[in-house]
């Protein structure tokens, strides 16, 4: 028993939050590396799963059941509610700024006929004065 | 029972949302757009009230969203620093409608018009619900209205380069506020609780026990760096001068003046109530925000000095004036947090004062933005170029202004702190460089060109933009005398100030 | 500026410099603000424009490396922070404190609403909620200025070639989809209308209710025909139950506000089930409001 073996312990406790952080870092990375515009806002959705994710995992509490409460039952049973709501608003945000951006893809797609960052960049550069 | 001065907050947000949602069902462009300046006007007045059943009784309130007391329902709590803040975003949301109001029928489809006004209300809404907020998740969701409604203004006016600049603005913010969202999480995790007066008790308690050292430290610089990359701090200003520098001039004088603020504003709540200073001085946050303020006052008044294009010129210098608010809370003393307040305010009237005037000088000389061709557009509409120079040399802080007081108060503050010399030193490299765009700048609008010259560019004139513009002049009076109050009654506004922060 | 050769007097060489001489580029050329977006290059700055181009590529090289570089260390401190966070699936952590405690033992008799989640959003959160509302409204109406048929973004060759599709689509029709449909299409809408009136009780609610109907008017849209859909749902229905729901949501919640914090008396105890409503109307015109201007431009 090293101190490999607790870190292992560790990380197989949180597995959803770690999870979560190599999902965030998917989707960061997409962000900024990728240069097609769709591409990123795939990312941003990446990223967002990622920290509904974590917000999720932070309410578990094992053993226990979805918070509906019913005749009889102690608050004891039931998972922490306030994250299932704080996600339930972050998806809607997400959604709405999914749609948004998509949106404004489509526009300057039909506008400049690309939607690869780089060569967007070359085509506006010289127009905006 | 509460005194019912304490409804006025919530009111002000509610009636922006309900004049936003029946803007969106309006057919007719003028009267969203009446509706608008009304509801704006009228929230004015109310913070006005609020502002001064604050001062005068020396409190501030919470205010409870509901039947639920403070862990467990929704809270807003206003004080004399947040009626102030809001009554001026009040104010001037309004005096930037009045004044790009030509700009913005000229600019936007009749038929989508009402859907710009939707995006000011809930503009304003969320300004308001991001200055009065007392819970960490409700300043997320305003934050996210705010980030769709101002890009949604940028790309009003809706032509490429435009509608490039947006998403550019709209990927940014977003990668602020996921940032930011994470912090939240994590910050969740540790202390428990959404609403700030739990919150800040759960950090005293972590300090105290040392526990979670790492968890508080990343989510506080998280939230601190996803406000910073939404309001424009330096190295994250990039979208900036496409999206203010491209939009219509109503929207530019709203994203410069108020947008960037809204973010600042929280940062400050959650510094004074959560956070406290001594904590972020003590995880070095303090040090890395002075840091990213002066740099931003260096590179933003070196691009803007680069600049030729009216509009992208003042945009960079949002980000030089970003940068000395930032470097205000960088110092870690309440006195650079009240320098700081000053200067939201001075900035907030002056560069919608600025951008108004430049939308009016371009459009006296047939939309036009470069510094060459609007030569001598002072003379075609004095009022513009008398606003416009007095915003300048509000910029350049000229005493009487109130850029001068509130460089004046920068330097002071900084005195008691150990960073005095650097902060003296970037604040008048700043001037100076502030002096070297904004002097061209003056002397172009106000010096006659060749007369063959002239006449090409008169050519492109539309008839009707050289008629007086009068909601223009209004607005721009208005303004110029907010500068010069700003300047010269700055005693009685740094009192307000003073107590604000104290009883944030 | 002094030691220019060029013998001009003071007032042309001040000029020159406010023009922008001292970068020494010619800008003699008008810049105006809206030009055909592609043509356009400046011809005398072609070098500037080579030089600008060489630095942007200089930096488009080295940017990949110095953003996946970011990111790992994102990754690397965030994965230290989630390892000493409070563990995972522990009932002492700092999240499971008073707050869910009281939500959970007196969420029932505070709120009437059994879903403690439904309770948490409508009503101990509800501005959150207003504020969400706000975002599909913001978002919908966003979209419109977008992508809603105006002469900016759409010419006769578009509408010429939806009008094309149109009827390809209408003389080409799926068979599969639309007795699918036909079968989906009820059931959807009774399972909708069962979350949104049951959102207090079970899983489900305003949010969830709502995107089920969305969903329903987007299949019946897709199998039966834009135009069976738009004309029980017409531009000025769309408009006005979208604005009303959000006007009853709003309004039921202002008034919640306004009497709980004043500590009067609250007669709308039963309003859950109406704010679900309310709530599920937004939701569903915001999904088919999407689907529609996305797919053709109108609503």
């Amino acid at each position: 028993m090293g101190r490999g073996n607790i870190m292992l312990e560790t990380v197989l406790q949180n597995r959803y939050a770690v999870t979560a952080v190599i999902l965030f870092g998917i989707g960061f990375l997409n962000v900024m590396l990728q240069q097609n515009l769709v591409k990123k806002v795939v990312g941003f959705n990446i990223m967002d799963a990622a920290v509904f994710l974590l917000l999720a995992s932070l309410g578990y509490i094992s053993g226990r059941v979805a918070p509906v409460v019913t005749e009889g039952a102690q608050a004891a049973q039931y998972i922490n509610p306030i994250p299932s709501g704080l996600v339930l608003t972050g998806i809607v945000v997400s959604v709405s700024i999914t749609a948004f951006s998509l949106a404004l893809i489509q526009r300057i797609y039909q506008q400049y006929g690309t939607i690869d960052l780089r060569e967007l960049r070359e085509r506006t550069g010289k127009e905006d004065d | 029972m509460h005194p019912y001065m304490e409804n006025l907050p919530f009111l002000t947000i509610f009636l922006s949302m309900i004049a936003g949602i029946i803007c969106g069902a309006l057919h007719k462009g003028r009267t969203a757009y009446q509706l608008t300046l009304v509801v704006a006007l009228i929230n004015a007045v109310c913070s006005g009230l609020v502002l001064e059943y604050t001062y005068l009784g020396d409190l501030s309130f919470d205010y409870l969203m509901g039947r639920f007391s403070i862990p467990f329902g929704n809270a807003i709590r206003c004080g004399p620093l947040q009626a102030l803040f809001a009554t001026a975003f009040c104010l001037i949301t309004a005096m930037a409608l009045l004044g790009g109001e030509r700009d913005l029928f000229h600019d936007i489809l009749p038929e989508k018009l009402n859907l710009y006004f939707v995006m000011v209300n809930l503009l304003q809404a969320s300004l308001l619900a991001l200055t009065y907020t007392n819970d960490l998740f409700t300043g997320y969701v305003f934050i996210e209205i705010c980030t769709i409604s101002s890009c949604a203004l940028v790309m009003a006016k809706d032509n490429g380069p435009n509608l490039v600049a947006t998403i550019r603005y709209l990927f940014m913010s977003l990668l602020g506020s996921g940032m930011f969202l994470i912090g939240v999480a994590f910050f969740m995790g540790i202390t428990g609780h959404l609403l700030m007066p739990p919150q800040a008790q759960a950090v005293l308690a972590l300090r105290a026990s040392e526990a979670y050292r790492l968890p508080l430290t990343v989510s506080v610089g998280l939230i601190v760096a996803g406000l910073g990359v939404k309001s424009a701090m330096f190295p994250f200003h990039t979208w900036l001068p496409g999206a203010h520098g491209g939009a219509t001039t109503a929207s530019s004088a709203m994203l410069s003046g108020l947008v960037l603020k809204g973010y600042i504003v929280l940062l400050m709540a959650l510094t004074v109530r959560v956070f406290s200073l001594e904590l972020l001085v003590e995880l070095g946050i303090t040090n890395m925000l002075f840091i990213f303020g002066l740099l931003g006052m260096a590179f933003g008044s070196i691009k803007a000095m680069r600049e030729q294009h009216i509009k992208r010129m003042l945009a960079y210098s949002s980000v030089a004036q970003i940068g000395y608010i930032y470097m205000g809370l960088g110092l870690g003393t309440s006195a650079g947090m009240v320098a700081s307040c000053f200067h939201i305010l001075v900035h907030a009237c002056c560069k919608p004062l600025l951008f108004c005037c430049a939308g009016r000088l371009s459009a006296v000389t047939g939309h036009h933005k470069s510094l060459r061709n609007l030569r001598g557009s002072a003379y075609r509409d004095i009022a513009a170029g008398i606003g416009f120079t007095v915003g300048a040399l509000s910029m350049l802080g000229i005493p009487l202004f109130g850029g001068f007081v509130s460089k004046l108060y920068f330097s002071s503050a900084s005195l008691s702190t150990n960073r005095t010399a650097l902060a003296l030193l970037t604040i008048s490299l700043s001037t100076v460089l502030n002096a070297l765009y904004y002097v061209p700048a003056l002397l172009s609008i106000w010096i006659r060109p060749p007369a063959e010259e002239e006449t090409t560019i008169l050519a492109d004139v539309r008839t009707e933009d050289l008629a007086v513009d009068t909601p223009f002049r209004s607005a721009a009076v208005v303004l110029t005398a907010g500068v010069f109050v700003l300047g010269i009654f700055y005693h009685s506004i740094l009192d307000i100030i003073e107590a604000g922060v104290r009883l944030f | 500026m002094a030691e220019k050769p060029v013998k001009k007097n003071w007032r042309q060489r001040l000029t020159a410099w406010v023009d922008g001489e001292r970068e020494f580029k010619d800008r003699s050329l008008f810049v105006m603000e809206q030009r055909s977006s592609v043509t356009f290059r400046r011809p005398t700055e072609e070098e500037h424009e080579r030089r600008e181009k060489h630095r942007l590529r200089w930096f488009l090289n080295r940017y990949p490396i110095g953003a996946g570089l970011l990111g790992l260390t994102l990754v690397a401190v965030l994965m230290a922070v989630v390892l000493t966070m409070p563990p995972f699936g522990q009932p002492d952590n700092p999240m499971h404190n008073e707050v869910a405690q009281r939500y959970l033992e007196r969420g029932y008799e505070e709120t009437g609403a059994e879903n403690i989640v439904t309770a948490m959003i409508l009503n101990y959160r509800g501005f959150d909620t207003l504020g969400e509302s706000c975002v599909l409204f913001l978002a919908v109406a966003a979209v419109m200025i977008l992508v809603l048929q105006d002469k900016k973004n759409t010419n006769k060759q578009d509408l010429a070639q939806r009008a094309r599709e149109d009827t390809l689509l209408k003389s080409h029709q799926d068979t599969i989809l639309k007795q699918a449909a036909r079968i989906l299409v009820p059931v959807l809408f009774l399972f909708a209308i069962y979350m949104l009136l049951n959102g207090e009780r079970s899983p489900g609610g305003g949010f969830s209710g709502g995107t089920v109907l969305g969903a329903g008017l987007i299949l019946s849209s897709l199998a039966f025909g834009a135009g069976r859909v738009q004309a029980l749902l017409t531009r000025r229905v769309y408009s006005a139950v979208r604005t009303f729901g959000l006007l009853l949501y709003a309004g039921l919640y202002g008034v919640n506000i306004f009497l709980g914090a004043n500590g009067l008396p609250n007669y709308l105890t039963g309003m859950t089930m109406l704010i679900d409503l309310a709530v599920g109307l937004v939701v569903a015109c915001t999904i088919y409001g999407f689907f529609a201007l996305f797919s053709r431009g109108e609503l």
